[in-house]
């Protein structure tokens, strides 16, 4: 399970709760939306704006009218809920993806590291 | 950087940083006093969450855990024209909720 490639985007999800659901990639969820539609399926994909691409989806519409789609994204600003399924463990998962993320931050550490943003850094 | 009971903090800007203060400096250090108990949300579009607080963030995003989510409707009699409030309850294990359908953070309301 990939972390993205963006600096802005690590720096974003690790401050925020975002980095939770970024966890549970993988898992198979239900996300709400703004609009009381609801999509069911596996979360393939998080990103710090909490976009969402789900797979094997079950959507329901306002109406609830179902339909299955192949792949859904949805844009995070019309998230509304996500379910978190019960056998998840939220410490260890936020944990584990922190550590994906310090990871990549330390990449090369042979030479001092990636030199990413961190607010202590000296100037040379 | 959010918040989780216990002894976890690992955000960025916190790593090098000394522990969480324990005085409120400012309003999202009340809703850090509320976290593991049970509280009441308000949010947009007439509903309202009953749960324990696991986490929150800047965005006030948050993990509620055994939630209660009441819905608010008003239907109008035809007859009468009379509003009538009906609420849709409905139970959830454990929630993320993204934080600007947030309007408001309390303790649980106490009846009487």
């Amino acid at each position: 399970m990939e972390v993205t490639h963006s600096i802005r985007e690590r720096t974003i999800a690790e401050n925020s709760l975002v980095i939770l659901l970024q966890g549970l990639q993988g898992h198979v969820t239900t996300v709400e939306l703004r609009d009381e539609s609801s999509a069911r399926g596996r979360l393939v994909n998080v990103d710090a704006f909490m976009n969402v691409r789900l797979e094997e989806v079950d959507y329901c519409d306002r109406r609830g009218r179902p339909s299955k789609v192949a792949e859904l994204f949805i844009t995070g600003r019309n998230v509304r809920y996500v379910h978190i399924p019960d056998h998840v463990d939220i410490m260890e998962t936020i944990q584990t993806q922190l550590k994906k993320i310090h990871r990549v931050r330390n990449f090369g550490s042979r030479h001092g590291g990636r030199k990413e943003y961190t607010k202590k850094t000296p100037r040379k | 950087m959010f918040e989780t009971p216990g002894k976890f903090e690992m955000m960025a800007d916190e790593v090098e940083q000394q522990q969480t203060t324990n005085t409120v400096e400012e309003p999202l250090d009340l809703i850090r006093l509320s976290l593991d108990e049970r509280i009441y949300v308000k949010m947009r579009n007439d509903r309202e969450l009953r749960g324990r607080l696991h986490a929150y963030d800047q965005h006030l995003n948050m993990i509620l855990g055994d939630v209660e989510e009441t819905v608010t409707t008003i239907e109008i009699d035809e007859e009468t024209y009379e509003e009538i409030y009906k609420s849709t309850k409905r139970n959830i294990p454990m929630l993320f909720v993204r934080g600007d359908g947030v309007v408001l953070v309390a303790p649980p309301l106490r009846v009487g």
